[in-house]
């Protein structure tokens, strides 16, 4: 098995362009986390992530020699590969998902959570409720949470994931948070 | 509570943290899966590569030991004993009679229809043309059609 860690991720994205299944393994393992993580955190559905998670190594299994390590790391190559794949399972699937349209107007709508009163409110049900705060944020703005803030890629590899610049990432992500915070604020003032 | 940006970063480090961290098993499975099949078709398909250039090696030895064009076409028994176009190929007649039979589509020069009598100008005697080679169970060729 090609499980060392001497092996980079380019010597085995080669083997792999030349049918070797320990390579594959061995990438598949490396990276496979980061890329079910994006997509389950991107639509908060498993059934999603497991499906974005093998198309997107189909993708690498058939393709990959594509990966052009001079314009972004393969994280951020993954990530943007899945972000493909995630948008369009979730524009699939829109009638079913709470996404709000449009930011602005966001205190006219409520998250349909299911929440105990204030002081019966524990860590897991905040963090929960976070979770589904961050659902509830338009693509664009969701997407740079995603990255920068719980996968905890840099600027530059976000903006290479996203294919945009590193100050549209960074204004999204000033905005994405504002509207994670207002959104927090409501839950609190008026739990449902 | 969560009402500031520390507070929210805090918060999402924890959701990060406590979200499931690998894809379940069944897609690596899937996906082995799928690796294997394509590698299996990916030596199908040299097998028969390498397959289709013996045949057409094997053909362009031929050609050059008959460069006698015969008179016409042969319409003796081993040329009824092909079916579907397949002209027979010289001394085919003298391998083993065809029990099984598999066709590999080639690429052959002209000149190698001379075989058959038909005439061919030196000019294009080196382009090529589509054929299908019927070997026999030996992997020996008795015969040719020409696709084009």
């Amino acid at each position: 098995m090609l499980e060392s860690p001497t092996h980079s991720d380019d010597d085995l994205l080669r083997l792999i362009s030349a049918g070797n299944e320990p390579a594959f393994l061995a990438f598949y393992r490396r990276h496979q986390g980061t890329v079910y993580r994006f997509a389950l955190h991107m639509s908060g559905q498993t059934d999603i992530a497991e499906e974005v998670t093998q198309d997107v190594f189909m993708v690498v299994m058939r393709s990959a020699k594509q990966y052009d390590a001079g314009r972004a790391s393969i994280t951020a190559y993954l990530c943007g590969v899945a972000r493909n794949f995630v948008l369009r399972c979730l524009e699939r699937e829109r009638p079913y998902l709470t996404v709000l349209d449009d930011p602005e107007n966001e205190h006219a709508e409520q998250l349909s959570m299911e929440r105990n009163a204030l002081d019966e409110l524990t860590r897991h049900e905040r963090i929960e409720s976070l979770r589904k705060a961050v659902l509830a944020l338009p693509p664009a703005y969701r997407e740079v949470v995603v990255l920068c803030d719980l996968h905890e890629l840099d600027y530059a590899d976000a903006a290479g994931a996203l294919d945009c610049a590193i100050g549209t990432i960074r204004s999204r992500l000033h905005r994405a948070r504002a509207l994670l915070l207002e959104k927090m604020r409501a839950d609190e003032r008026c739990p449902v | 509570m969560m009402t500031n940006e520390p507070e929210l970063l805090q918060g999402l480090r924890a959701l990060a943290a406590e979200s499931p961290q690998e894809a379940p098993p069944r897609v690596e499975e899937r996906l082995v899966a799928e690796m294997r099949r394509r590698s299996r078709a990916r030596r199908r398909n040299f097998w028969l590569a390498g397959a289709s250039g013996a045949v057409a090696a094997g053909l362009a030895v031929m050609v050059w030991m008959h460069p006698a064009a015969p008179t016409g076409f042969p319409e003796d028994a081993a040329f009824s004993e092909l079916a579907d176009g397949f002209y027979p190929l010289p001394d085919a007649d003298a391998l083993s009679p065809l029990e099984t039979a598999m066709v590999v589509r080639v690429e052959l020069p002209m000149s190698s229809l001379r075989l058959m009598g038909v005439p061919v100008n030196g000019a294009s005697a080196a382009q090529l043309i589509q054929a299908d080679v019927l070997l026999g169970q030996d992997g020996l060729a008795r015969g040719v059609r020409f696709v084009q």
